[in-house]
Formats: C-alpha cells, structure tokens, sequence
C-alpha cells in the first residue's frame, strides 16, 4: 500500500516496484479473456463438437460475460477478492467441466494472492501455480491427458524460467503464452484420459483439446495485459 | 489353429485402440513376424474385419467390424428391453439416461438416450468405465456375492478425478449403502462437473445384470442432495426393467 499512484498508471516493470500489478491489472486480464473467448467462441465450440457436447465456447462466454458484469464495479478491492469473484461467477455460470475447473482456478488464484493490493511477477507465480493445482485437485490430469493442464504446465514453467532469467513480467508473459499454445497445439494426436472425451478412445485422436484451447486464451490475455501495464508505465518517467 | 484365432483377435483390438497400423508396426507390438502379420492381415481383409488404407498402406478396422457391433447389441437382451424403459426415464426426468453391464472390472454402456433438449451429445455406447467411479458400476456391485465383491474392491481403482473414490473400504461402506438406498449416487467421480443416479437390474434369479441410470450436470442431479424425483424415477424404472428381465416381486430385492 506504499504505492498509491492511480490504477493503469502504475506499471510493471521487473527494475521497477516488485509489487506494481494492482486491480487495474486483474481487471484487465479478465476482460481481455472474455474478448478471445467471445471472438473465438464458434471456434471453442467446434473444436468440442468433435470430442465433447459441443458447448465449451457457449458456456465459456457465458461465464465470463458473467464475471466481467460482476467485477466491473470491484476496481477498488484487492486483485485477489476481484479474482476469487470471477472464480465463484464461473463455477455458477459456465456448467459442465470448464464451469468447476476454472472456478475454482480463479478462486485458488485469487486466495493466493490475499487482500493485498498490490502484487508483482514473483506473486503472480505463485498464485498462477495455485490455480493450476487447484484445477489438478479436481480433475486429476497430468500433462498428456488432453486437458487445460496440457497447456497450463508448460506455460506456468516458461512463465517461471523467464522470471529466474530476469526478464521482465511483459517477458515472461509472452514466454507463457508461447508456451501455452505449443502445448495446446501438442493435444492434437493425444488420445483423451480424462473427461467424456476418454469414451472415444481413439477417436479422440487428431482433435485439438478445447480446454488447452481456451487455456492459451487465458495465457494470451495475461500477455496483453501485462504488456499495456508496462507499456503506460514506460510512458511515465 | 486356435493360436492364429487367438492372435487374429489381438490384431483386431490392436487396431481397434489405435485407428491405423502398419504391418511391422503390428508386428512390433505383438512380437510376432512380419510374415506371420501379412498372412492373418490377408485373411481378416478377405473377411473385411480390417481393410487397407490406400494411401499409406496402413490397416484399419473393416466395415464388417459394424455388423459384428450392432449385432451384439441387437443380440444384447438387456439393452433391447431397456429401449423403451429407457426412453420414457429421459422424457420424465429430462435428462440423458445409459444403461451399463459389468465386463470385468469396468462398466460397459450397452445403451444411451440423449438428454432430450436437442443439444449436441457424444453416444457413450460403448464407452467403458471403470466399475468404481460410476453410479451403474456400484449399483450393479453391490448386489454382487461377497467374493466377486472383494475381487472388485482389490487392486486397480484407478483416479478419474479428485472426486473418484479409490479407498476399498470407504467404498465398500459406500456399497452396503447402495444396496439399502436401492440407488447408487455418483458425484463428479468419472468426469468433472458430471453425476449420475442410478439402480440395479435384476434378473430371474435375483442376480444384477445391468444397471440404469440418469446423468446430467452435478448441480441439476445432486443440488441440494440427490434430486428425489429422480431417484424415484429411476427405482421406478430399474423395478420394471428387472420384471422385465424376469425378476420376481421379492428377487428385485430391497433387502
């Protein structure tokens, strides 16, 4: 609380605060996630036609039309109270398996990062690992089982490695984004194990995963908002 | 030669669990000889049992493989009777409903109605589950004499979800009350965000042969606990079923 300068002003940048991410910067990402989900949306649902029911962007979008009304107005709580209200909105709104999976991924990620107001890159690691094993708590996935986790592992490890290389949080970002859709792209000869689409068998081969799919949404939004914190920062001497 | 049927039937599941394979692929996976692959390839091909992929040279499964599927269903006693019983649960509860038998250690699903709202669903026949961490294996487990009990409750309870239950003795306290509900709950343990309710069937001589079931969102199945409409739907339809089945009044036995 050291640092009171307005929301979106204030920047991230690794030389600079260690805890320059604040509400602005969650409330970002989240929009920015449900702008790729809206825009990808058909995509999302026919990447699930064919091994799911079909509703993955559907629902998807509802959800975080959803959550997106409901922390419109939080801009003054703690990043982590605006992230665990997106957890709960998703748990309520989207149904099936994402509905859950992504709840309580939002809601882990959100506790770890408390009611502190203020956040940096090494805080967003730790509470970006708390979703992810929130979200293995409940499925039980490991990488290779044509999941979310497929995308999240890799991307939450490059987001790692580039923070340990010094980079900065747009960086890293960009790393975990990267990352996020190679592992995304790497679900697509994999035989499903986990969820309806292991029922396939072998007729889930050839199929991208729709979670791994809107997982590289979520980690490209992370990206985009992280690089307009830095760059309106860079804008400020 | 029985061994060539034998190995004919590991060529045809070998296929079967991985789309297309080539011959020295096949060969590699069984241990078996190049030549010995072709010769029992030739013959299923003959058959149409498998068929070759023009392109890459690679076999698959053939079109006879079809036949062979629906006949078994055709053939499948349970799941011809349960057509109608199984349709009429669907429209009463207004969601999807699958009728399951015990193949070993996992539930195979025999039939399938889609919930009935139009929206686009994946046919689970012939999905198999593991036995313990669906409603139709339990129900159908808890009928079961003590020692193919126990055999169930040994070894290999795999993890589907953090949900799945993999503790023998919690779930075989889980079974003793199956069998005094008259119904067997599922909560998210084979899919995330998925439940299910389902009961035993009965044959003539008491004994379970299958299980009927409704699924459907977790929150709609099991909000406020489980959904009692549907749980006396599903009874309803599982003491039909086994009469069906020829089941006496007394052998589809709340006992």
């Amino acid at each position: 609380m050291r640092d009171r300068r307005p929301e979106g002003v204030a920047g991230a940048t690794a030389r600079d605060g260690e805890a320059s991410l604040g509400a602005a910067f969650v409330l970002q990402w989240v929009n920015e996630l449900a702008c790729r989900v809206r825009d990808q949306r058909d995509y999302l649902t026919q990447l699930d036609a064919a091994i799911g029911d079909a509703d993955h962007g559907i629902n998807l979008d509802r959800g975080l039309t959803a959550a997106v009304a409901k922390v419109e107005g939080m801009g003054d709580e703690a990043p982590g109270t605006i992230l665990e209200a997106v957890g709960t909105a998703l748990t309520f709104t989207v149904g099936g398996a994402a509905g859950p999976l992504y709840g309580s991924g939002f809601r882990d990620l959100g506790k770890a990062l408390g009611s502190k107001e203020r956040f940096g890159p090494e805080d967003l690691l730790v509470a970006l690992r708390a979703g992810l094993e929130a979200i293995q708590k409940l499925g039980a996935a490991s990488v290779g089982d044509k999941t979310i986790v497929d995308a999240f592992v890799p991307a939450l490890a490059a987001f790692e490695r580039g923070l340990r290389a010094g980079e900065d949080l747009p960086a890293a970002a960009t790393r975990a984004r990267e990352a996020a859709e190679e592992g995304m792209r790497a679900t697509v000869p994999l035989q499903a194990r986990k969820g309806r689409a292991s029922y396939l068998g072998p007729r889930s081969m050839g199929h991208q995963d729709p979670g791994a799919t809107s997982t590289a949404l979520l980690f490209s939004a992370l990206e985009q908002a992280a690089g307009s914190a830095n760059g309106l920062a860079g804008e400020r001497p | 030669m029985i061994q060539s049927v034998h190995r004919a039937a590991l060529i045809l599941k070998e296929l079967g669990s991985s789309r297309r394979l080539g011959v020295t692929e096949l060969g590699e996976r069984l241990g078996l000889a190049k030549a010995t692959v072709f010769g029992l390839l030739r013959a299923l091909e003959a058959e149409q049992l498998v068929e070759r992929d023009d392109e890459a040279g690679k076999y698959r499964l053939g079109p006879a493989m079809l036949q062979l599927g629906n006949a078994f269903l055709d053939n499948h006693e349970l799941r011809a009777r349960s057509l109608l019983w199984a349709e009429s649960l669907a429209n009463r509860v207004e969601e999807a409903v699958r009728v399951g038998v015990l193949n070993g250690r996992r539930v195979l699903i025999v039939h399938h109605v889609f919930r009935p709202d139009n929206s686009v669903q994946i046919l689970e026949v012939g999905a198999s589950i593991p036995w313990h961490a669906c409603a139709l294996g339990k129900a159908m487990a808890a009928y079961l004499g003590a020692e193919r009990r126990s055999e169930l409750l040994e070894e290999d309870l795999a993890r589907l979800t953090g949900k799945t239950v993999c503790d023998p003795a919690v779930l075989e306290r889980e079974l003793d009350q199956v069998a005094r509900r008259g119904v067997a709950l599922e909560d998210q343990e084979a899919i995330v965000g998925e439940a299910e309710i389902a009961a035993t069937v009965f044959n003539h001589a008491g004994a379970p042969v299958g299980a009927i079931g409704v699924a459907g969102p977790v929150e709609r199945l099991l909000g406020d606990g489980p959904s009692p409409h549907v749980v006396a739907a599903v009874r309803e339809t599982a003491r039909s079923l086994s009469r069906e089945m020829g089941a006496g009044r007394l052998s589809a036995r709340a006992r």
